[in-house]
């Protein structure tokens, strides 16, 4: 278990920049998950912490170790890559012993090491079947067995469960959740899903299509607090509302073109936040009421006519157009069989939040 | 009509598609070959005008030098798979791993030109370099690194560099083919696991051509035991060989049975070691069987493993 620190890395291929002078840091023993769409260099990121791309520039260390000219199969880094990559004229057994025949160990110790990781991985038994016959969820425990084998002071994934179906899906990530609470070992997740990472890990950062992270911290400042449309739009679903804000004596309103005054709060002030100047306001759809008659007790309350319903099963979304002509999505928990009112199509609705749930973001 | 075409294309009549080709193979390959073994066992009397089985010629075949011929043309076939893959693996190595785009089109299409005009006029080529008044014969002597009196044609270095030099591409195509698809990122992996180079190569590179490797065994090592055009033009008549023995044998002395039962015993030679290398398959399974076994037996002894 060790920190990871990525110190103004850049790595440009073809004479493409796509790291631009990037710092990270990651903790000793987090479950740390790297956040971004595809193609923004994410996977770039994990292959220069693994060794499998050298930087153009800057330093990356391994705890207080520095590491950016070690060759890679002297990193005590692992990787579980994304299609598995498994030795297909290998059995399981195998497989998971590769990284201890390649340092020599005694027969008896890596019968009983790969035993171990075998039984974590919940594989026992599967030790002389070949990586063909297994299904994608076994493969990818394999996978996983294979890079823990060797005890790494930090394990990379690179989206490890891309190829799930989303029940599986669901399933390995609790299991991985749980494994890292064992070992404490520090997990680097690499994903463009923003469900897994949110679900699996301690600390998270998001990466925007430039290569550069816009955010770092716990998934829920994230999903509660972003700090730029991108992350507000990447992670989760979320309306954004554009005005021009107003300030007098520490009460922040908002105008909206259209729909008036908005009453709004911000835990803290930004430079940005000047009386006058345009913004963003970010609402997400679930912190939103929707009903058909007004209700008492919300900082802002607005009308609007039900344009398109979506039903989830557990939840329904509304989009319902507001008096300017924007949309405005809501989510409703399906918490009754039969609720109260139903709203029907073309309904003239009320929708209302809180001040405290609207996100003010830099325009 | 498309219930038709579809009870056509389905397997259990697919057998109609390969008719042809078992028809071809049938009348050109499995009849002649009949023909070859019955004309082995069965002679002909010509005092009582009856035909009577026999197992003379391959008797006279296993009590005279000729079962010697037989093993010297496996050994020099032998020679000649070795030598052209511990040639060729190198340079499929390279080729598929190594080398730029633009540097690998152009070395492969140089390694397949020469397959382009026919073997006996590649031997004749090397034929004419090597003899006395041949162009390497004659640097060579210029340079004063053989003798006048030292003929570079009629030895056995001669014949088994002009076998490699025929069947080289045979052994480099398919290596290089296997080589060419594996992916990548078994290398990455095997390198992330904590290989170096040697050990990717010997654990995961290697293992993973061996497909490759035997194709290209198989391409080198058949046709190089019964070829009796290089033996014959670059060994001169001091080397005889099962190929040119044949020919002897139903062009020159016409005796056809004994060239025939020649012709069975070369045949059943490399099927015998094809049977040999896959009973030795067969082995090695059980023995990996046996090992998991005790491993699992090892996994009982150590309960505590399992918790």
């Amino acid at each position: 278990m060790k920190s990871i620190r990525l110190e103004r890395v850049s790595k440009s291929y073809d004479g493409e920049l796509i790291i631009d002078n990037l710092n990270l840091e990651i903790k000793a023993g987090d479950f740390f998950a790297l956040l971004g769409p595809s193609g923004c260099g994410k996977t770039t990121v994990l292959r220069l912490i693994a060794g499998l791309e050298t930087v153009d520039a800057g330093r990356i260390f391994l705890g207080d170790q520095e590491i950016t000219h070690v060759p890679i199969h002297e990193r005590k880094i692992n990787t579980v890559f994304q299609q598995y990559a498994l030795f297909p004229h290998l059995t399981v057994f195998e497989n998971v012993a590769y990284s201890l025949r390649v340092r020599k160990m005694a027969a008896e110790t890596i019968n009983a090491r790969v035993a171990e990781v075998l039984k974590m991985v919940r594989l026992s038994g599967f030790e002389g079947k070949y990586p063909r016959s297994l299904s994608g969820g076994q493969q990818q425990r394999v996978a996983l067995a294979r890079a823990l084998v060797a005890e790494p002071e930090v394990l990379l994934l690179d989206e490890p469960l891309a190829a799930l179906d989303l029940k599986l899906k669901e399933e390995m990530l609790t299991e991985l959740n749980q494994l890292q609470d064992k070992l404490k070992t520090t997990f680097v997740y690499v994903t463009h899903d923003q469900f897994e990472a949110l679900t699996v890990s301690d600390q998270m950062a998001i990466m925007n299509p430039q290569g550069d992270i816009e955010q770092q911290g716990t998934p829920k400042q994230i999903y509660e607090f972003p700090v730029s449309r991108f992350v507000a739009n990447f992670v989760g679903n979320t309306n954004i509302i554009e005005g021009r804000l107003h300030i007098s004596d520490r009460d922040y309103q908002v105008e909206v073109e259209g729909l008036g005054m908005f009453s709004v709060y911000t835990p803290t002030e930004k430079l940005w936040m000047i009386p006058g100047c345009r913004l963003l306001m970010s609402v997400r759809p679930e912190k939103v009421l929707i009903s058909k008659k007004p209700r008492e007790g919300f900082s802002n309350s607005l009308q609007g006519k039900v344009v398109d319903i979506i039903y989830y099963g557990r939840s329904t979304q509304y989009r319902v157009r507001l008096k300017n002509g924007q949309n405005l999505i809501v989510f409703e928990q399906n918490e009754e069989h039969f609720p109260q009112e139903s709203i029907d199509w073309d309904d003239e609705v009320h929708v209302h939040f809180q001040k405290e749930n609207v996100v003010l973001l830099e325009h | 009509m498309k219930k038709a075409l579809r009870a056509i294309f389905t397997q259990e009549s697919s057998f109609v598609f390969s008719c042809p080709a078992v028809l071809w193979q049938f009348v050109f390959l499995y009849m002649p070959f009949a023909v070859l073994a019955l004309y082995s066992v069965i002679d002909f009397n010509e005092v009582t005008g009856r035909y009577f089985l026999t197992a003379f010629y391959y008797r006279e075949i296993f009590t005279s030098l000729y079962i010697q011929i037989i093993f010297r043309s496996f050994l020099l076939a032998a020679i000649t798979a070795a030598v052209c893959f511990l040639i060729a693996y190198p340079v499929a190595y390279f080729l598929a791993l190594k080398g730029s785009k633009r540097f690998k089109t152009f070395l492969l299409f140089s390694l397949i030109f020469p397959s382009w005009t026919s073997l006996i006029v590649q031997v004749y080529a090397w034929f004419f370099l090597l003899e006395k008044n041949g162009f390497i014969s004659w640097f060579l002597q210029w340079t004063h690194i053989i003798s006048p009196s030292f003929h570079l044609l009629n030895n056995y270095f001669t014949i088994v560099l002009g076998m490699v030099s025929c069947f080289l591409p045979f052994m480099i195509l398919p290596i290089y083919a296997v080589l060419e698809k594996m992916d990548k990122r078994f290398l990455e992996a095997s390198a992330d696991l904590g290989a170096d180079r040697f050990e990717t190569f010997r654990r995961v590179v290697f293992p993973m051509s061996l497909p490759g490797v035997y194709a290209g065994i198989m391409l080198v090592f058949i046709p190089s035991f019964g070829e009796f055009a290089i033996p014959t033009l670059l060994g001169g008549s001091k080397y005889v060989f099962w190929g040119s023995v044949i020919v002897d044998k139903f062009l020159r002395s016409r005796s056809w049975r004994l060239g025939a039962a020649l012709a069975i015993i070369g045949i059943m030679l490399p099927i015998l070691l094809m049977c040999c290398v896959y009973l030795g398959r067969a082995i090695r399974e059980r023995y990996r069987q046996r090992q998991s076994k005790e491993y699992t037996e090892y996994l009982n002894a150590n309960k505590d493993l399992w918790g």
